[in-house]
């Protein structure tokens, strides 16, 4: 079994996430090879081949241009799989591959179940196993899902790939930074943060209180940062703030897993939340079923003794 | 201008799911269906661009499902849609995103639409991909993850939502497709009287035969609620009891409680 | 037989039920504790823009068409987050739709849409008097015709809305030697008017934000054209309107009822007394399953009256069976809520608290309980005589 892997860059960086491709691909117990889009500057320390070719050229995000480079790579390697990190460049740019190569695709899978591809359903509520019925198929996996062992090392064969023409029906016109920090959420030892679960702005400075009783900062989940009650700053998860505190306490928060990427590093983490079975659950240390509202207030008496 | 709205029915994400008897979806009898979320913006930001435009944008609105999926249908009307197209599908949940996509773009080959709105993914199968495909299938530009729009004389500038809040900005000429993030805009509550005007749009119905007959790319072998982590302790019962051994779990395991 | 809400209805309720969670509900217990107006008006303001305040109206008057099984599955969802928005919403689609039964062309046209825009922020229904509450034909506020005015005089009790409602529909004797009943007649003074003064609101038990006030009628100077309907024909009409208001009151009741209970019967999975969750005990187990059919029998009810209604068939009977079992079943369940809570349930810190009060004027209002056996027992009677 073959896999081709597709690395990213993001303002001239290799991302981490590109070596979890290989991670999984260990896993599958297949060869790989890579295609990057990026530059000399920063190559992926790993022994296999890889396909470079100039972000300079073909831009760091230009999916009409990456899917021919994908598409000659495939054409070079024949591979079995193509696989790509389930992240705004990667599902952006795998569906076109498969369009391309008639591929099915299965998406953001998070676990091999005996060989089988294991996704979410409802808001990690449910499991599928998913297979393709295709003979290649494309993959993304879950960003975090698949770890790698070791430090990466080695160094890549390099083959170089071109295109003959840049004509594109997109115009990539530069990266927007994320908006000011109010806080650094990255150094915080406690993180107190509130969900849709706490119903309403006005219920904010209750999780605020008991953030500021323990020491610690006010996070948040994406719907209350969206609705307003809380500045983007306080946002944790993946198009957040990524923390590792020593204490995480997730108020009225379910636990996507796009919140989970942001604090899942926590040493300890506290889930209140009124449903037995949200998915925040299945990483709290603590799950305390009960109405926000009810437990912080009590809580922050005690903690306030 | 015309302009396609995609949008899929979900359950309530906070319902209780369980997997139905052939184990290859959930069971749906006791659900409460909705709009899926990403779809809310993509409806309300086609609305907010015909409104820029004066009107002139024809909005149509493509659904696949069952019966039920009228009420999806109608509430996108409501908001502003004009016509709707509705796929009748009992099936709908065995075909894959190929198979989805396949029906949508065989739809919209020969209606010509200058701009498609989709949801960046639904909420019950997350797979990101229908709305790619099918604009790969048609030939448009296409941008994903939008959480930011505008529109000038053919031209479509989106902000992308990056990891770690970093947006991308582009621009795509027309035709074109985009999916949409949560916090795009801000979806509108459809008023009483424009509910009950809807009632009088069309929603021409099709059935899966009359479009595509692709055959699957992938399959769902099984669907099964996911192994219970064990190790993480569930604290019920009384508030007072619970604020006690929270405190002294605090206390015994982390360092951060003096 | 179907008894499924319509794809409309269903949005509909979906509507109300998001706005009521994300607008109405954050704000209901400090609306009910020190109350803002400000922000009360603000919230009705949406709510009519949305087209909550003419459900059952006609589009030509800036009514939304929807329907009467509508306006009960809203005013539903609407108590649920709050009583107070509720009663009002229910009291300005009752004034609108007075004015489209009976009203001039002329009128129509002038008032519904200023309350169904959100013009005005309310409507106000003025009817009850100190001496006459359940027996309204034994008032003795009076119009006089005096050359191109009516001159009223008098006074009226417990108006709801009435320092922010814009017009208020009035009845007035306007036949002193008319058999009682015979001599009423109604109309329609603008807020404002001189001669009409907002008298002292009442401090009530429950409903907070929504103002209950007196109004005084010194030689108040209407136009001979604010005459609404037939001269000395209004108190059937009076009646016949009372008839639909009490859908609304009953739905009313019915959200009440259910938040109240959602809320005990989570809470009983949670609070544990002898080693068990209080949910484990039959005595718990019971009020859930007596409080839950009875208020499930009261939706019953409440759609069969709106669906007669809105099907142009008789209802009155059906709406006063609707209203005594819907606002008495909320009652009985408001009651196991707060019992349910125990000693909590009679503080301020739990909403079954605020929710007990604000539903116990649901009986009293709109027709006593008593007052809907009477008309009950008098429809069944006519046919048996
Ligand atoms: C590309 C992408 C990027 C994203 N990036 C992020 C990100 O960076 N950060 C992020 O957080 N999300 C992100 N999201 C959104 C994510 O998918 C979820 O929608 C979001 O995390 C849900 O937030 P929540 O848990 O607060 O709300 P919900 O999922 O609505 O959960 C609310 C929870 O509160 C509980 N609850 C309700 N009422 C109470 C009560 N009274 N007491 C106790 N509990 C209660 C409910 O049981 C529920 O579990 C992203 C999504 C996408 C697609
Ligand atoms: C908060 C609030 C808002 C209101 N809003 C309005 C409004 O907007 N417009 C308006 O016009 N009015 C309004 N009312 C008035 C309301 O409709 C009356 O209070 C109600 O009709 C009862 O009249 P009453 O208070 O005079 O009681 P009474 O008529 O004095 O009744 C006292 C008791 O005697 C019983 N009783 C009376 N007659 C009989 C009988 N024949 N047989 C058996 N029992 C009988 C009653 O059922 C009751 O138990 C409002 C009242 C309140 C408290
Ligand atoms: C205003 C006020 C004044 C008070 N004053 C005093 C005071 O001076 N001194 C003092 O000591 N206390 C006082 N109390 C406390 C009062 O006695 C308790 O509130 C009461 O005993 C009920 O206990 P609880 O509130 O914890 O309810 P819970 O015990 O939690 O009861 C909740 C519900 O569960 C039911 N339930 C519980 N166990 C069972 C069972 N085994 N079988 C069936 N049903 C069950 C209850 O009947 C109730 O309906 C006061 C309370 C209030 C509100």
């Amino acid at each position: 079994m073959k896999a081709l892997l597709i690395g990213e860059y993001r303002q001239g960086k290799l991302l981490d996430t590109t070596y979890e491709l290989k991670a999984f691909a260990d896993r599958l117990g297949a060869d790989s090879v890579m295609l990057l889009v990026g530059s000399d500057a920063e190559l992926p320390k790993c022994d296999s081949k890889v396909y470079l070719a100039d972000a300079a050229k073909y831009g760091e995000y230009n999916p009409d241009l990456h899917k021919q480079l994908v598409l000659q790579a495939v054409e070079k390697e024949n591979p079995d799989c193509i696989v790509f990190v389930h992240s705004s460049y990667g599902w952006d740019l795998a569906p076109r591959v498969a369009v391309a190569l008639k591929a099915g695709q299965v998406s953001e899978i998070v676990a091999l179940n005996e060989g089988a591809y294991e996704v979410n359903a409802c808001n990690a509520k449910l499991r599928r196993t998913v297979t393709p019925k295709s003979g290649r198929c494309v993959l993304t996996i879950q960003a975090g899902a698949f770890s790698p062992t070791g430090e990466p090392q080695g160094a890549p064969q390099l083959e170089r790939l071109d295109l003959s023409g840049t004509a594109s029906a997109i115009e990539f016109v530069g990266y927007e930074a994320a908006e000011q920090k109010g806080v650094d959420l990255s150094k915080a030892e406690i993180i107190v943060s509130a969900g849709r679960g706490v119903g309403k702005k006005d219920n904010v400075p209750v999780i605020a209180a008991l953030a500021s009783a323990l020491g610690g900062e006010l996070g948040a989940s994406r719907p209350v940062v969206d609705a307003g009650w809380v500045d983007h700053s306080h946002q944790v998860g993946t198009t957040g703030q990524t923390v590792s505190p020593k204490l995480y306490v997730a108020c009225g928060i379910s636990g996507a897993i796009q919140h989970l990427a942001g604090m899942k590093k926590a040493d300890f983490i506290v889930a209140i939340n009124k449903d037995k079975d949200a998915p925040i659950g299945e990483i709290a240390d603590v799950l305390v079923v009960a109405d926000v509202m009810q437990f912080v207030p009590a809580f922050t008496a005690k903690c306030a003794r | 201008m015309k302009i396609l709205v995609c949008i899929k029915q979900v359950p309530d994400m906070e319902s209780r799911f369980r997997p139905n008897g052939d184990k290859t979806w959930y069971d749906e009898s006791d659900l409460a269906f909705r709009m899926n979320e990403y779809d809310e913006y993509a409806v309300e930001q086609a609305v907010q661009l015909k409104e820029q435009l004066g009107g002139e944008p024809e909005i149509t609105v493509l659904s696949i499902g069952p019966e039920r999926t009228v009420e999806a249908i109608k509430k996108a009307l409501a908001m502003g849609g004009d016509r709707a197209v509705h796929i009748r599908d009992d099936r709908y949940y065995q075909k894959d995103p190929w198979q989805i996509a396949s029906m949508i773009a065989s739809y919209a080959k020969g209606e010509s639409f200058d701009l498609i709105f989709t949801g960046m993914q639904s909420q019950d199968r997350g797979s990101a991909q229908v709305g790619v495909i099918v604009a790969e299938l048609l030939g448009l530009s296409c941008a994903t993850t939008l959480v930011g729009f505008s529109y000038d004389g053919g031209t479509v500038t989106v902000k992308r939502e990056l990891e770690g809040g970093i947006k991308g900005v582009a621009k795509l000429k027309l035709p074109a497709l985009v999916t949409c993030q949560l916090g795009l805009n801000t979806p509108r509550y459809p008023t009483l009287p424009n509910i009950m005007k809807a009632k009088k749009k069309e929603i021409a119905a099709l059935t899966p035969a009359e479009l595509s007959g692709e055959a699957e790319l992938t399959a769902t072998a099984a669907i099964y609620p996911p192994a219970k982590k064990g190790g993480g302790l569930v604290l019920e019962g009384e508030i007072g009891a619970q604020v006690d051994r929270l405190m002294g779990i605090l206390k015994e395991k982390t360092a951060v409680l003096r | 037989m179907f008894l499924d809400l319509t794809e409309e209805q269903k949005l509909i309720q979906e509507t109300a039920r998001n706005f009521a969670r994300s607008e109405l509900e954050p704000l209901a217990a400090k609306l009910d504790r020190e109350g803002d107006r400000p922000a009360f008006l603000a919230n009705l303001k949406k709510l009519a823009e949305l087209g909550f305040m003419g459900l059952n109206v006609q589009g030509e008057y800036g009514g939304s068409e929807a329907g009467v099984v509508a306006f009960s599955v809203a005013m539903t969802e609407i108590a649920r987050a709050c009583a107070s928005t509720a009663v009002t919403v229910s009291v300005n689609n009752m004034v609108c739709e007075v004015i489209q039964t009976i009203g001039s062309q002329e009128q129509k046209e002038k008032y519904i849409p200023l309350i169904c825009s959100g013009a005005y922020a309310a409507g106000s229904f003025a009817l009850t008097e100190t001496g006459a509450g359940s027996d309204p034909a034994g008032m003795t506020t009076t119009a006089v015709l005096d050359g191109d005015s009516w001159v009223l005089n008098g006074s009226k009790i417990f108006i709801t809305s009435a320092p922010y409602a814009g017009v208020f529909v009035v009845w007035a004797v306007t036949d002193r030697e008319a058999p009682k009943g015979k001599g009423i007649s109604c109309f329609l003074v603008e807020q404002g008017t001189p001669g009409l003064v907002i008298g002292k609101q009442e401090e009530k038990t429950g409903q907070h934000a929504s103002a209950t006030n007196e109004l005084v009628f010194d030689n108040c100077r209407i136009p001979k054209d604010a005459l609404m309907g037939k001269l000395n024909d209004g108190f059937r009409i009076a009646v016949a309107e009372l008839g639909g208001g009490r859908i609304g009151i009953g739905s009313l009741a019915l959200g009440v009822g259910l938040a109240a209970m959602d809320y005990a019967t989570r809470y009983s999975t949670e609070r544990v007394q002898f080693g068990q969750k209080i949910s484990s005990f039959q005595a718990i187990q019971w009020k859930i399953a007596d409080s839950y059919t009875e208020l499930e029998a009261a939706r019953l009810l409440l759609m069969s009256a709106a669906f007669r209604k809105e099907s142009g068939r008789p209802f009155a009977k059906e709406a006063s069976m609707a209203k005594l079992f819907a606002t008495e079943a909320a009652n009985r369940a408001c009651y196991n809520a707060v019992q349910m809570l125990g000693g909590y349930g009679y503080t301020a810190d739990f909403p079954v608290e605020r929710y007990a009060r604000d539903v116990r004027i649901t009986s009293i209002y709109e027709g006593t309980s008593e007052i809907q056996r009477v008309i009950i027992a008098r429809e069944i009677l006519k046919n048996f005589s």
